[in-house]
């Protein structure tokens, strides 16, 4: 998902990245109670089994279909289930609505088991075809679903959802029986299951959507497949959600209530985590320059975020279409001394364009700040000390902090380079219609991951990509990641996309700044809510402890259950399959085929 | 005066006319559109939607269509929240603006008023100079820096109200005094000034001359006079205090109306924005006309016309 599927103030807030470099290891949110642990405001537990927390912002809509924003995934999460779940520390797929699935030797046939019994909110049963009419629905294009996109690797779906396929059934998707979902994709998507735990991938309720229409997301017509249900939605205002009796797992689920407001300002939302009104504020809500002064108290989580701050080029415009001008801009920007001196520390500097963090990814060598080179590069390309270069000019949404880093660059381009540069700041929709539409020289830009794998990043620079936005376009670039896409082989695969990122960052479309770490505040007495790379959490699990300062954290309950941190090898297949409805932690054996969680050694 | 309130509610029409087509176009002479994200929407989705909502049509059709369904008061669901109509989002948070603009209004008149009088009754003493000057201070200070101010020191400070949210009588008391501080003072030194200028008039002297009691010469027929420049101040106030807390409103995350005005407009929300924007103009000008007729009856030397 993007950083602004939010609305335009919430833009700004993305920039608030949250700290520490020194310490990217994922804190448990409860620590014991040390004496010297300092705690944010009121720590006195709620009454009862209750969560309150801030979204950050008014979700658009609720229609996980349609939803293309962060807030509104947070909701759609509480509410519905989908064929995989994200493990509550890891993200890793687990089984959801599904209890365990194949997958066929080429890669491209997934065979989902859904689990017996399973019922929708008002009590009708759910089953494959539910699965089966939800995707079709995403795809449709009179849904006009922002994130349909993600559903490409199926076989036939950009044809279904570009009004191009003429046969329904050349559409990779079918529900031969109740209990099972069969997908065919048309290459090897090795990401394929963090897919399924997306929220465009969620199950929707047909009766209700074909009774109420657009109307059918209320409190009075919804129907839900997740843990909890929709009690009450005041726009603007909250959101509740009780526990939903009519879920698999309900015995799992600790909370009762969850209570949620869409604050929009910082130092509000701040404010009222610190009175104990919060008992989380999710990540971005909080002033940036509080950082710093965060840092000292345990509620403050905070670790690497998939999440990018960038400049892009447009390449169509003169001189920038020449990759040795192009690469002296790159080399002399000291992205050091932005993360270091201008945002004191609360950001990772980061010289390549994927983030850190993605399990078995071996990134290639990093941009770094080369005077020396940035001059020669510069000479080679024509312009020796800058001489006749003509003026561009940076843009970037209206913000504090965009500003201060586009007049470091400045100085620095001006410093190193001796060229001369503008600076233009543009309201938030204006500064979107000029990226868009390439009427800019170079502009801020910044990118979320939407799924945990590099290409969730490289893929938007492929050749006509809507989010490439520099009119850069390279067919080797394209052909490496269409080997990617066919690579079944994890290893292989994820070499070919280190070759990507590393032509890519040669070429220089893009000048990576730095990387986004979460900034998250959670209260000690919420237990099993961890810190993420997507900032996704799955509340399923989360409960109050209303005991959290004599009881030190109960490892085993956080884990939900024990849900499944037992790791096993990679396999493109399930072990054995389990009694049908068997809960969580007994098939906690269930690894996606995904690469084992090596670290990734990008720091 | 039935004919006056008539011929006034017939000049809304022209009125409104107006401000609809100028919203209109100045809306659509921003760069941008409704439907545009960061992260690229696709280009089907992209034309589904324009599809959906008649932005594929000739502006002339759109500004036709738009005009005929307003007319209705249907001004279609908005483009940021597809499931909310323009009208629901209105009536949703309207009460809640009004109820802070209410209570606003009612502290500044409860408060300002007999500061003032208490000025004007007491001119050029100190106790004038001190409520002057703490009136300058009131009108001077903003409300972005007074409400993060009272949030320090009465919420976090000391507990007393909980310190943003729209939720129990307690959660009223900090948006209510940021919003009326500024109208508190001004509404003081209106008063003041109107209160002096009329004490200084023949029929006060003459009042005080056969003897009634200095209450009765004061309430009864010297502040009814004094207060008319409160009066006329009060009809914009209203209208201000009510549709404009968006600092207010943003400050204490209250789900009210100001904010959509703003958002709406960054959002490119071509919808929301029409709505908010007519539904502001006709609700200021029937407060112009009240506050016209108000006049009538508290100074009887104006007719209506």
């Amino acid at each position: 998902m993007d950083s602004s599927a939010r609305t335009r103030s919430l833009a700004a807030i993305v920039l608030v990245a949250g700290a520490c470099s020194c310490s990217p290891a994922a804190r448990p949110l409860a620590e014991p109670a040390a004496a010297r642990v300092q705690w944010f405001g009121d720590t006195s537990p709620p009454a009862g089994q209750v969560l309150t927390f801030n979204n950050g912002a008014e979700p658009e809509t609720i229609d996980p279909s349609k939803m293309s924003g962060q807030p509104d995934g947070r909701v759609a999460r509480i509410l519905f289930e989908g064929l995989t779940v994200p493990d509550p520390r890891t993200l890793e797929p687990r089984p959801g609505q599904a209890y365990r699935w194949e997958t066929s030797a080429d890669g491209r046939t997934y065979t989902f088991h859904l689990r017996p019994g399973l019922a929708w909110s008002d009590g009708t049963p759910l089953d494959a075809r539910d699965f089966l009419w939800s995707w079709r629905r995403a795809l449709e294009p009179a849904t006009a679903s922002r994130n349909a996109g993600l559903l490409y690797p199926i076989e036939g779906a950009e044809e279904y959802n570009k009004g191009t396929l003429a046969d329904l059934s050349a559409l990779g998707l079918a529900a031969p029986d109740d209990s099972t979902f069969v997908v065919r994709l048309h290459t090897p998507t090795a990401y394929f299951l963090f897919l399924t735990q997306y929220y465009t991938f969620l199950p929707v309720p047909r009766r209700a959507i074909e009774q109420w229409g657009e109307r059918w997301t209320r409190p009075e017509h919804i129907v839900s497949n997740g843990p909890f249900v929709l009690s009450k939605w005041r726009q603007g205002d909250r959101f509740e959600f009780v526990r939903n009796p009519r879920y698999w797992d309900v015995a799992s689920v600790k909370l009762d209530r969850i209570v949620c407001f869409p604050v929009d300002d910082l130092n509000t939302s701040a404010n009222l985590y610190k009175a104990g009104v919060l008992d989380w504020t999710t990540s971005g809500n909080l002033p940036s320059q509080f950082v710093p002064y965060m840092r000292r108290f345990a509620d403050f989580q905070s670790v690497p975020y998939q999440g990018g701050y960038f400049y892009s080029i447009n390449v169509t415009r003169k001189p920038l279409d020449n990759v040795w001008v192009r690469r002296a801009l790159n080399a002399a920007v000291d992205r050091d001394a932005i993360a270091r001196d201008l945002l004191k520390g609360s950001r990772i500097p980061w010289g390549r364009y994927v983030p850190a963090g993605y399990p078995g990814y071996v990134p290639p060598p990093a941009l770094t700040f080369d005077p020396r080179r940035a001059r020669e590069c510069l000479a080679k390309a024509g312009y020796p000390g800058g001489r006749g270069f003509p003026m561009i000019s940076i843009i970037f949404n209206t913000s504090e902090d965009h500003r201060h880093i586009a007049e470091a660059i400045q100085a620095m381009w001006q410093r190193v380079l001796g060229i001369k540069v503008e600076l233009s700041n543009q309201e938030w929709a204006s500064y979107l219609q000029a990226t868009t539409s390439l009427h800019y020289d170079i502009a801020r830009r910044s990118w979320i991951g939407d799924y945990l794998d590099p290409n969730t990043f490289l893929a938007t620079m492929a050749s006509g990509d809507g989010n490439n936005r520099t009119g850069w376009s390279n067919p080797r670039y394209d052909a490496l990641l269409h080997a990617a896409a066919r690579e079944v082989d994890a290893a292989k695969r994820m070499a070919i996309l280190r070759d990507a990122e590393a032509l890519l960052l040669s070429d220089g479309p893009v000048i990576p700044i730095y990387h986004y770490m979460t900034t998250d505040l959670v209260k000690p007495y919420v237990r099993g809510l961890y810190p993420t790379p997507l900032d996704t959490h799955p509340l399923k699990y989360v409960w109050i402890d209303h005991d959290w300062r004599t009881r030190p954290a109960p490892v085993a309950l956080e884990a939900g259950g024990g849900a499944a941190h037992a790791g096993g090898p990679p396999a493109r297949t399930l072990r054995a399959p389990v009694e049908p409805g068997a809960p969580a932690a007994q098939i906690s054996g269930a690894r996606p085929s995904v690469p084992a969680a090596a670290a990734s050694g990008t720091r | 005066m039935l004919a006056f309130v008539v011929r006034r509610v017939l000049l809304f029409v022209p009125t409104l006319l107006a401000i609809a087509t100028l919203t209109f176009f100045m809306m659509r002479l921003a760069p941008g559109g409704p439907f545009q994200s960061e992260k690229d929407i696709p280009k089907s989705a992209l034309a589904q939607l324009q599809r959906q909502y008649g932005l594929d049509r000739p502006l002339g059709v759109q500004y036709l269509n738009f005009l005929r369904n307003a007319a209705h008061l249907d001004f279609g669901p908005s483009y940021k929240f597809p499931t909310r109509s323009v009208r629901e989002i209105i009536l949703e948070a309207f009460p809640v603006s009004l109820e802070l603009g209410a209570w606003a209004l009612l502290l500044s008149i409860l408060v300002g008023v007999p500061i003032g009088m208490f000025a004007a009754l007491r001119q050029n003493t100190p106790l004038d100079f001190a409520a002057m000057a703490c009136a300058l201070a009131g009108v001077s200070i903003p409300n972005f820096v007074l409400g993060p101010v009272l949030v320090l020191t009465l919420s976090l400070g000391l507990f007393l109200f909980p310190p943003a949210l729209w939720q129990g009588p307690q959660s009223r008391v900090l948006p209510v005094l940021t919003l009326s501080t500024a109208y508190v003072a001004y509404i003081a030194r209106l008063t003041r000034a109107g209160m002096l200028e009329v004490l200084r008039q023949d029929f006060i002297r003459t009042a005080f001359a056969k003897g009634l009691p200095d209450r009765t010469v004061i309430f009864k027929h010297a502040l009814k006079l004094g207060i008319l420049p409160v009066v006329s101040y009060i009809g914009p106030a209203t209208a201000r205090v009510i549709m404009g807390s968006i600092v207010v409103e943003t400050i204490f995350a209250i789900p009210g109306l100001g904010r959509h005005l703003v958002n709406g407009a960054f959002n490119r929300d071509y919808t929301l924005v029409m709505g908010v924007v007519l539904f502001y103009a006709t609700f200021l000008m029937l407060l112009n006309l009240l506050v016209d007729l108000a006049y009538t009856w508290l100074d009887p030397r104006v007719e209506l016309a």
